[in-house]
């Protein structure tokens, strides 16, 4: 995948030899540690280069950071085999060989440079005691000269551990999530239903798709949109605006309604942050648009900057479950996106969405996701939309989801079901690369706060859309046109659109 | 000001010789117009003049960057020399008035001698064309056809200096700022004048906090997650911040559509000649101005941009004006530059929605929309309560492209004093000669530049003003509306879009 890891060893590394690399995801706030031990400040000036650097030019100025991990390298040399039938399952090119090559020679190096650190101190020891006898100069200068080479070795091994840390890091990042057990194994074809509601609607007349619509009711324009910005984007006009302000506000109040908490997001955020949810800001096809002169990035979805509010931190276990519905345009370069399924609003550059994002404890991930999913039917079968909920075979999952439900609308305009909505579990694939853990039993929450009592967990994330406000728009437009041309707005979303009831045409 | 100048010559400018160079505005559509005569392709080949001042961005190789030319009318600009000076001056503009005016003399008389060749070349040929139909020595038939050439030579290089001339006078035209309105104060910033007055600061019989701090202890803004995730000047709105966001949003839509403005939401990625046809600079050292890698497209910084770009290269109908539109759209600013104790919190963000009107008008009418504008502006602040103040802004605080501005303050009792919370300008026809907006007086029907044109076209007048800016309304809001527990009340207006709410309150007590 290409991700740059995180150079930095934690002190922990040196004097405590931990079985799990869980502590390795603690980003090194400066102003909370007190500056690390001599030995490790000489090591991080020989920062060892990242194999594959980013394919997108940065300028010099932009910073960009390095960051790991918290992936457990036990658990998966213990359960390789159901790691490496999960990789197949899904179709993923991640090394699983080459990870548990890396980390055996990484604990193999690490217990090598633990006995080297003892012989070191012993030698260092010896050095000094005989320097307090009388010496010759010749004979002082010698001394001094092994305790060099003494440390010169040393340093030699941690650079070899830190180059070993970095290529551990970026192959075990290419190791996708594990797979729910009841997930269908395959291609998209093996995606099952889990759900139909409604059915497609019979017209007794010749239909229009959202486009025509768009164009003879003057909601949409998509000419001058091209000529200012260039293909796949628009303006909304006249009602399409109120409807598009009223889906906003419908979908935020009925997510309100069951518990989550409203916010609106930043669309600008650091690089590695879209890093850490699993998404590629660098590849050759990436769906990121970056901003010149800064490691900044446009976000695809509010799921971005909602995983990072808590990054590094430790939340206590009473404040779970964290349920946010976030409010935000999403931006995508749909690179590599051709064909048919790109007319009109189907595929666009920029949209708004309402996103659902849940954090909590990991036996709780499961029936999140049901919530989830559900919130998600009633609100589509609220609007009076057909439409079916898949379960996503693995070789549709991307790689932080465990499982993925998705929702497909029937679009009679398009004569085809299109995606409308996205449900998955993450369950710690993103907690890890975040860093969002909580204490069981603690009840105030700290950013990685000492004197911790118990040993923290990592929590599970999921992410659903609620409102994806281009593709409602055709399903809207699209379904509830009538003969005449004109097109009816569906009664719930009547109060968040000042009571309009029919899109009607300008002039007549 | 560094803008990029089209390079392409219009067809029109070899054998027409326009004494205004109206038309020289007219993009190079190849779908509309038939390939160029044979003259024009064979120095377009020639015609890759570098702009005198590059782009200060690295720009990648697979970038094109659209030159463009606006429609300038140097020759009013030289019969008004001494008032084009004057404004100037007033303006303290860097524009160099003096070097415009010899370039346009330079380049009427480059192309007085261009017309005189041209009519020697053709005259040339024929005798050429003539020679060449009797039996002649090779070495003489040799002899005429580099004659030939070099005549030929001779006018690609005269039309490659008229290239290289025109693209210098554009380059230096466009720094030209808009002519002012004979009532806008003269002078800096302390000569804006008040137009008007809305209430008056409110009393508070208890120690207020500032918007920062109620954010924090209403739970409702969040600068610090967004510091760590996005950088500093990014926040998150939690709770009833959102409602009053979306609340604020939807309120100024409808009360602005009530005035008969058409709705619309924008694209926030727009191509950068958009930008400057507006009148802003996407390349400069301190731009405003966030731009995309890999491309020539930038994040809008006000809707003002992809509104004003709906109908460029047009020619509208006179019935189908004015057109009024109000836009909501996420806005994106760098803010290089500003620094200090202005940037507190969400008085100045990267980041922040905004409802923008924007109109498009006949000339006689700009004075009276602006009346309108502002006038609308100062019914929605006064009905949320709000005191403020109207400022006619003085010649030195103008921008380059407002014939007249007027600026709201709002009293921000937190951060003790008047804040900036809309802004109305008239551009006049400065950005429709950019963006090639006009108008044809008489008939109903409108076209892209269409041909068999009957009147002679004019340029619309742009003006466009804030209705609302969310983070400074919030600013205002939080700020005036506090109560000695800390909550905050909610202005009636603004109550049926927030479903009702009435007061922030605590989250936990």
């Amino acid at each position: 995948m290409g991700l740059q890891s995180c150079t930095k060893l934690s002190p922990f590394s040196i004097f405590n030899l931990p079985t799990t690399l869980n502590r390795f995801s603690n980003r090194f706030h400066h102003r909370l540690r007190s500056p690390p031990p001599l030995l490790v400040r000489a090591l991080s000036s020989s920062t060892a280069a990242a194999p594959q650097p980013p394919t997108a030019a940065i300028s010099d100025d932009a910073k960009v950071a390095q960051w790991k991990a918290a992936i457990d390298f036990k658990w998966i040399r213990d359960n390789k085999d159901a790691v490496a039938a999960n990789i197949r399952a899904r179709n993923s090119n991640a090394n699983l060989q080459l990870v548990l090559e890396l980390y055996d020679n990484m604990l193999n190096l690490q217990k090598v440079r633990l006995q080297e650190v003892e012989r070191l101190r012993a030698e260092r020891n010896v050095v000094a005691n005989k320097m307090k006898a009388k010496l010759e100069s010749s004979e002082r200068q010698k001394l001094i000269e092994e305790g060099k080479n003494l440390k010169d070795v040393l340093v030699s091994l941690e650079e070899d551990l830190l180059k070993l840390t970095d290529e551990l890091q970026q192959e075990a990042q290419c190791v996708p999530n594990m797979t729910h057990p009841d997930a269908p194994v395959g291609g998209e074809d093996c995606s099952t239903v889990r759900k139909v509601v409604g059915k497609p609607r019979e017209f007794g007349f010749a239909i229009k798709d959202h486009v025509q619509l768009g164009k003879d009711l003057d909601i949409i324009d998509f000419d001058a949109a091209s000529e200012v910005s260039g293909s796949k984007f628009y303006y909304l006009k006249n009602e399409a605006v109120l409807l598009e302000m009223g889906l906003v506000n419908w979908a935020v109040s009925e997510a309100m309604k069951r518990g989550f908490t409203p916010l609106t997001t930043p669309e600008i955020v650091r690089s590695s942050i879209v890093e850490k949810c699993g998404f590629q800001p660098r590849g050759n096809n990436t769906q990121v648009y970056s901003i010149v002169g800064s490691d900044q990035c446009l976000i695809g979805t509010a799921e971005i900057p909602v995983g990072g509010i808590h990054m590094d931190s430790i939340l206590a276990e009473a404040s779970l479950p964290l349920k946010y519905v976030a409010f935000s345009h999403c931006f995508r370069t749909e690179a590599g996106a051709a064909g048919t399924a790109t007319r009109g609003l189907y595929r666009v550059h920029q949209f708004s969405k309402v996103e659902m994002f849940v954090l909590c404890r990991p036996e709780e991930s499961d029936s999140f996701h049901e919530e989830l999913i559900s919130i998600e039917e009633d609100l589509f079968s609220s609007l009076g939309l057909h439409f079916n909920t898949l379960d996503m075979a693995t070789e549709d999952l991307g790689a932080p989801a465990y499982r993925k439900f998705d929702v497909e609308a029937w679009m009679p305009g398009l004569g085809r079901y299109g995606e409308i909505s996205s449900a998955s579990n993450c369950t710690d694939y993103q907690s890890r690369r975040l860093g969002i853990r909580y204490r069981p039993g603690l009840s105030t929450p700290s950013k990685k706060g000492k004197g911790s009592s118990g040993v923290t967990q990592f929590v599970h994330t999921l992410n659903a859309t609620a409102c994806a406000v281009p593709r409602m728009l055709v399903c809207l437009l699209e379904n509830y046109q009538q003969e005449d041309g004109t097109v009816i707005v569906p009664e719930p979303l009547r109060p968040f659109v000042g009571g309009l009831e029919v899109i009607d045409y300008k002039y007549r």
